[in-house]
């Protein structure tokens, strides 16, 4: 025996799958879904998942480097996070969002807290939220085929049809990762190499389901669940988030709970908040529960186990109650509670709210309509909002909805005029619902805002008189803006100088209702 | 009641094609034979002999101290040259007997007398089988005699003869049932006497499929054995693993098999008990199987007792040409013990001697990175554990919480964990450690309180 023998603690023998072997089946189950978000985006969106995964790789290099630690990089580990960030994001945002949210995501959340295993919440997710509130604008474009549009879960939310097909192979605007074929291939996958456990993803979509089906007002329609389940990322939290080993339970009881406060909480964001992010959050808030419930569910070991020691006795029993720990009833019951205490608070304000915003209404229908002293509902144009089914109405205003219609009365109950509550969903920054004052001639008397919230100095000045008062007195069955701000004719209304989208969506909103009273409420008289 | 197999488990790569079919062979030692006194669970044997005595084959040199120890045979003839400390498997020191083989293997009894074991009564064959010497092979060396006596004989519903040989590279034990199935039968039946309400059953893993056959093949007939063919899995072989599987019972570390009606031998202890109840025959010989990739003729050996490592490598052909030896395992990769030279006797525990070449164990010396909470560890564990939350106290130096809460002296060190782990972390390792100290910890209290 020439040379020395190795000695160690058995065992001896060690399985082939390491680190970044898993991390590399992750990156793989990713990669159809990334080519299909590059399918359908183009060539940008390819140069954004690769700024994404660069990024986190170059960052995780460089902090290793500087701080003299070992190099992590070859785990796979930045790769993973790198890709799971950029397919969650549009692919139509400028390269710095992803290598700024990968830089963050490595550095901040995963180095600083001593990387791989020891950070507390996922870095794509913390990373993707970060970007959220930097950047909410960028973030929540979403462009197809250089047209900014609405995501399925917007359209889903004001009532429109949405295209269930284009979500399943992921041609709906939305995230790089949007495709839900290829994202249930890739989740599947992970569960067939035994790497992804499946209580995660399950419990998930089960307390989802079940909660939007109870609490989101569509009961169990099976359209507006699927739009649910494959829409705003609900698959990749699930299937690639949720079940990030560092920031998920260890115990498979501890999965069950972890998945279903998931799906509680993004069903709960869906049907209360805004739906594209509901997930994101979902997740990271959940992230923060794991310490709690790992220290909580803690399994015996089998031999300590009640139906063990039953078997022991003698007296195995199989009570399908018997077989579930105390805790995961208690849990259940706490989470079920949670939820429908939540949504019975959410059903309580909403009626007190609807009321306030009546008598805010009331208030600018006033302004609109001065000679109406008291409004009253007409039951032709609640039946015509109804048959529109929250809908966007027509095809030339753009994603505008009509919400109320009020005829008004003068003192000795006369109608003297209507006055429509419209929204348009295409402001610069967010939605803007106005009042529109209409004489029984189809005569505009004048528009109020009771929603805007657009850039200050910009979009805002649409509420100034120079701009709103354009339409007092016109009698026009169509306004036409002029963006020159010099027009003189019939039909011409000037664009605020520098806010074009705000004026025009005010205008497409003002010509929806027009439409809406000449051809639905005054044909349907 | 029983299921298909037990929770848990892992499938190490099972390198058992390198010996599988190659027979047992008698090698007979030709050097100093050793014989530690300490080959099994409890108090060490007392020497009987001194130097310059002349010992026979089969002669009794050192006896059972106590209830729990057990006798040490001479398994060749010859001078004592002494009692002197020797190298045990982990390096360490240990009192033994050094016999002058003298090459004759002359036996002390030359006229065998054969009794059918179905005639003997229960304290006879208990008898034999403390006389000849015999421990548990599979592992541990827990004293035979001692694990045939339970307080209540009736209350065992299950003798089980272990013959999963889940290790990887070990196939001595294959290559016995192949060959010896009516003895390893009858070894069976005359457990079963000692327990008048067990069923006997033969316990195999698939991947031996002609062991299977053969024992099958003798238990034709018997109507209170049976074979039952097991999943390939490890730790298929462990105790408690096999009783999970036949009784369908989980038992805590502070019970014994026979506390939930079960008797587990393996196919070898059975074996010897056979020999000992029919002929007297002492424990002198076992199989082991020389393997590995660093061995130039991998095969199965019936080996005297005593025999230096060394000497076995040689008769199988010792090292391969252009091989590099890294490691020398006495046992498989999963629970072998790692030696640091060959010149150390085998025992009658020893049941393999494997010898690795870096390729085959290359994975092991990866370095250990952060866990990632995969759980793996977790799955993976045959006592239903959590090794990932265990070490995590260990190295929070809360061995209360270890042992409390995470029930880790549960843990029966059977490597799966180690094994599984992406990130290579020393999980079994750790704990072994830890169990140490828990003990020594509770050895001082009970010290203490006297």
């Amino acid at each position: 025996m020439e040379h020395k023998l190795n000695i160690s603690v058995s065992p001896h023998a060690r399985d082939k799958m390491s680190t970044s072997a898993i991390m590399a089946c992750v990156f793989f189950a990713l990669i159809p879904s990334a080519i299909v978000g590059v399918w359908h985006g183009g060539l940008h969106t390819l140069y954004v998942l690769l700024a994404a995964v660069i990024t986190a790789v170059l960052s995780e290099f460089i902090f290793d480097y500087i701080t003299k630690k070992p190099n992590t990089v070859k785990d796979n580990s930045a790769a993973v996070t790198g890709l799971i960030l950029g397919l969650s994001l549009s692919g139509s945002v400028p390269l710095y969002i992803p290598i700024l949210g990968s830089i963050f995501a490595i550095i901040v959340v995963k180095c600083f807290f001593g990387g791989l295993g020891k950070n507390f919440i996922n870095p794509a997710l913390a990373a993707r939220c970060f970007l959220m509130i930097s950047f909410s604008k960028t973030m929540t474009t979403f462009t197809l085929d250089g047209v900014t549009s609405a995501t399925p879960l917007e359209t889903l939310r004001t009532g429109g049809v949405i295209n269930l097909t284009e979500l399943f192979y992921g041609s709906a605007p939305g995230v790089i990762g949007g495709c839900a074929l290829t994202m249930i291939i890739g989740g599947f996958a992970l569960w067939v190499l035994d790497i992804i456990d499946w209580r995660i993803p399950v419990s998930v979509f089960v307390s989802f389901v079940l909660f939007v089906a109870l609490f989101g007002g569509q009961g169990f329609d099976l359209r507006y669940l699927a739009a649910q389940i494959m829409g705003g990322g609900l698959l990749m939290a699930s299937l690639f988030m949720a079940t990030d080993y560092v920031t998920s339970p260890v115990s498979p009881l501890g999965h069950v709970i972890y998945g279903c406060l998931i799906g509680i909480l993004g069903g709960l964001f869906r049907v209360l908040g805004s739906s594209a992010d509901s997930f994101s959050y979902a997740v990271i808030i959940s992230n923060l529960f794991v310490p709690l419930i790992d220290e909580f569910i803690v399994p015996k070991p089998y031999a300590y186990r009640k139906q063990s020691e039953l078997v022991r006795s003698g007296h195995p029993v199989k009570s399908f109650f018997k077989m579930f720990p105390k805790p995961a009833i208690v849990l259940t019951v706490i989470a079920l509670l949670a939820g429908v205490a939540l949504s019975g608070v959410y059903t309580l304000t909403k009626d007190a709210i609807d009321e306030q915003q009546l008598a805010a209404n009331a208030e600018s229908y006033k302004a609109v309509l001065p000679d109406a002293e008291s409004f009253e509902k007409v039951d032709a144009i609640d039946a015509a909002i109804a048959e529109l089914d929250g809908g966007f109405y027509g095809t030339d205003f753009g994603r505008v909805t009509i919400n109320e219609g009020v005829a008004g009365l003068d003192a000795s109950g006369n109608v003297v005029g209507y006055v429509l509550s419209v929204t348009t969903k295409d402001g610069f920054d967010n939605d803007i619902t106005l009042s529109l004052g209409l004489t029984a001639d189809g005569e505009t008397t004048g528009i109020a805002f009771t929603e805007l919230n657009e850039t200050a100095g910009m979009g805002m000045r649409a509420d100034e008189p120079d701009f709103k008062d354009q339409f007092n007195g016109r009698s026009v069955s169509k306004f036409t803006l002029n963006k020159a701000g010099d027009g003189t004719g019939a039909d011409e209304i000037n664009s605020i100088s520098g806010a074009s989208i705000t004026s025009g969506a005010v205008v497409n909103a003002v010509n929806a209702g027009l439409d809406f009273y000449n051809n639905v409420v005054k044909g349907g008289n | 009641m029983a299921k298909d197999t037990f929770r848990g488990g892992v499938h190490p790569e099972e390198h058992k094609e390198l010996s599988r079919d190659q027979a047992l062979r008698v090698y007979d030692a030709k050097g100093e034979m050793v014989f530690l006194l300490s080959q099994h669970i409890g108090k060490p044997a007392k020497p009987v002999v001194k130097k310059n005595d002349e010992v026979l084959v089969g002669q009794v040199i050192a006896e059972a101290d106590g209830f729990v120890s057990a006798n040490i045979v001479s398994s060749c003839s010859g001078k004592v040259k002494g009692i002197e400390k020797r190298r045990t498997l982990s390096g360490a020191m240990m009192d033994a007997i050094v016999i002058e083989n003298d090459g004759e293997f002359r036996p002390l009894v030359t006229q065998e007398e054969e009794t059918d074991p179905m005639t003997l009564g229960n304290a006879e064959i208990l008898d034999r089988v403390k006389a000849a010497g015999i421990v548990g092979l599979g592992g541990a060396g827990f004293p035979t005699h001692v694990k045939l006596a339970p307080k209540d004989p009736s209350g065992i519903k299950y003798v089980i003869a272990n013959g999963a040989e889940c290790e990887p590279y070990i196939t001595c034990n294959d290559q016995l049932m192949r060959t010896k199935a009516e003895e390893i039968v009858e070894g069976v039946e005359t457990i079963l006497r000692l327990f008048p309400n067990a069923e006997g059953v033969i316990a195999i893993e698939h991947n031996k499929p002609e062991a299977i056959e053969a024992m099958k093949k003798a238990c034709h007939g018997k109507k209170d054995i049976r074979v039952l063919a097991l999943p390939t899995k490890y730790p298929q072989g462990g105790e408690r693993s096999l009783i999970a599987v036949i009784a369908g019972v989980y038992y805590p570390a502070s019970m014994l098999p026979a506390d939930v009606g079960c008797i587990v031998d393996n196919v070898g202890t059975i074996y010897a008990i056979q020999q000992a109840a029919r002929y007297r025959r002492p424990l002198i010989q076992n199989g082991i199987t020389v393997t590995g990739e660093a061995v130039a003729n991998p095969g199965n050996f019936t080996v005297r007792i005593g025999t230096s490592f060394a000497e076995l490598l040689e008769a199988a052909g010792g090292l391969k040409e252009g091989a590099t030896l890294t490691k020398a395992l006495c046992g498989g990769p999963m629970m072998g013990i790692a030696m640091s030279s060959l010149d150390v006797p085998t025992q009658k525990t020893s049941n393999a001697l494997t010898l690795l070449v870096d390729d085959a164990n290359v994975l092991a010396k990866e370095n250990e990175t952060n866990c990632l909470r995969c759980g793996r560890c977790a799955a993976a564990c045959p006592q239903g554990l959590l090794p990932q939350q265990m070490l995590h106290a260990i190295h929070q130096n809360q061995l209360d919480r270890f042992e409390k809460k995470y029930y880790g002296m549960e843990c029966i060190s059977c490597g799966t964990c180690s094994y599984i782990c992406p990130a290579r972390r020393p999980l079994t390792e750790s704990f072994k450690q830890a169990k140490a100290e828990v003990l020594a910890a509770r050895r001082a209290a009970a010290a203490g309180g006297k």
